[in-house]
């Protein structure tokens, strides 16, 4: 191997590895303060989702104990998660 | 999050259960286990219906109307708002008003009844997908294709008071990666292990949040790589105000959150500082479950 051809295959061999850390690598400055502003404001809960009008409780015994005052059945949700979070 | 915007939204539905009924939303995974009083009670209704009081580690999910008494009045696993009509219907039949005892709380089981730490901090945490799915005319799949998820960040009081100090404690730092830097917007997670953090770290400079992390299976087949930005501000000791938002690429999914867009997709997650003023501000995370020693450590 001549040393030109040495030369350049370890100048390619820099240049790949350069980008695979380029590739693999996340820039801090992707993420703006504009996007940050926007993207926490669309991720906020809406309060007028209308599945919150419901009065729900997290609590079976306090909605027991409520039943019990007010003399009306209960309706439970019951989820594999929480169905107020992911499910 | 399908209930939510389909049953949960028919304006009759909503307008029976704020009348009718005492309406209550629980993760069942506890109550079928909890060994305390509510877990009495939940296992006494459940075990009437189809799916049996859980004893056997089977779900016990689904739509229950019972009396005070712990009475089972209807079930049913369908979530068409016409359905749930019916069997609101069905059970207001059978429902006779009477005198019952109320339950007390009584001793409760300390792995299924957790609460905040006491004098630290509960952070609302909100995922979701920007882009990446297929088009869809499938009402079902444009609800998951447009959800926002929600869980919450717990910190205790001794990391509120590192991060008055200037510190994201490592403990908190591994814990929002592990619990909260997932795709939950279709369903319960798979939370990353230890070994999956290939890096995370914060630089607070100010008020000033920047970070980022690095999360991945050691198959590749599931992942996240993403940047922080965000403000922390405090005042008296306390923390008063935690926005920040990660947003980077994710790929993959788990066994109860298939259907995610191909290949690498754009997910945001926002935390922010619970008020009380939401009933989900009260739930505990979902990684905490019947382990919270593990997930605060």
């Amino acid at each position: 191997m001549t040393y030109n051809t040495s030369r350049r295959l370890r100048l390619l061999f820099c240049l790949v590895l350069t980008l695979c850390l380029v590739a693999t690598s996340v820039s801090a400055d992707d993420l703006t303060e504009a996007e940050f502003k926007r993207l926490h404001q669309e991720l906020q809960i809406s309060k007028n989702d209308a599945w919150r009008k419901i009065p729900w409780m997290i609590s079976l015994l306090n909605a027991q104990q409520q039943a019990a005052k007010d003399q009306k059945p209960i309706f439970i949700w019951a989820m594999d998660g929480h169905p107020l979070g992911c499910t | 999050m399908l209930d939510r915007e389909s049953t949960f939204a028919d304006p009759e539905i909503i307008k029976r259960l704020q009348t009718e009924f005492v309406p209550v939303a629980i993760d069942q995974a506890y109550q079928r286990r909890q060994k305390d009083n509510e877990g009495e009670f939940y296992r006494k209704i459940a075990v009437q219906g189809p799916r049996g009081d859980g004893s056997k580690g089977q779900t016990t999910q689904g739509l229950y109307i019972a009396a005070a008494d712990g009475t089972l009045l209807g079930f049913t696993n369908h979530r068409s708002p016409d359905r749930v009509k019916k069997l609101i219907d069905t059970a207001l039949k059978q429902f006779k008003p009477s005198e019952t005892a109320p339950i007390p709380v009584g001793k409760t089981d300390p792995q299924y009844s957790s609460q905040p730490p006491a004098g630290g901090l509960v952070v609302r945490v909100h995922a979701k997908i920007l882009g990446g799915y297929e088009p869809t005319e499938n009402k079902w799949q444009k609800i998951f294709q447009s959800s926002v998820s929600r869980d919450n960040l717990w910190i205790t009081h001794s990391e509120q008071q590192s991060i008055v100090d200037g510190q994201i404690p490592p403990a908190v730092q591994k814990r929002i990666a592990r619990f909260h830097l997932v795709d939950n917007t279709r369903g319960e997670p798979p939370m990353w292990k230890k070994n999956e953090i290939k890096n995370i770290g914060f630089k607070l400079d100010g008020n000033k949040l920047t970070g980022s992390a690095v999360l991945g299976t050691s198959d590749g087949s599931r992942g996240y790589e993403c940047q922080f930005f965000g403000f922390i501000e405090t005042e008296h000791g306390k923390v008063t105000r935690f926005d920040v938002v990660a947003q980077g690429d994710f790929w993959g999914e788990g066994r109860y959150t298939t259907g995610a867009p191909k290949g690498r997709f754009p997910l945001a997650i926002s935390f922010s500082m619970a008020d009380g003023a939401d009933t989900a501000d009260a739930i505990p995370p979902q990684g905490s479950r019947g382990w919270v020693r593990g997930y605060l450590e």
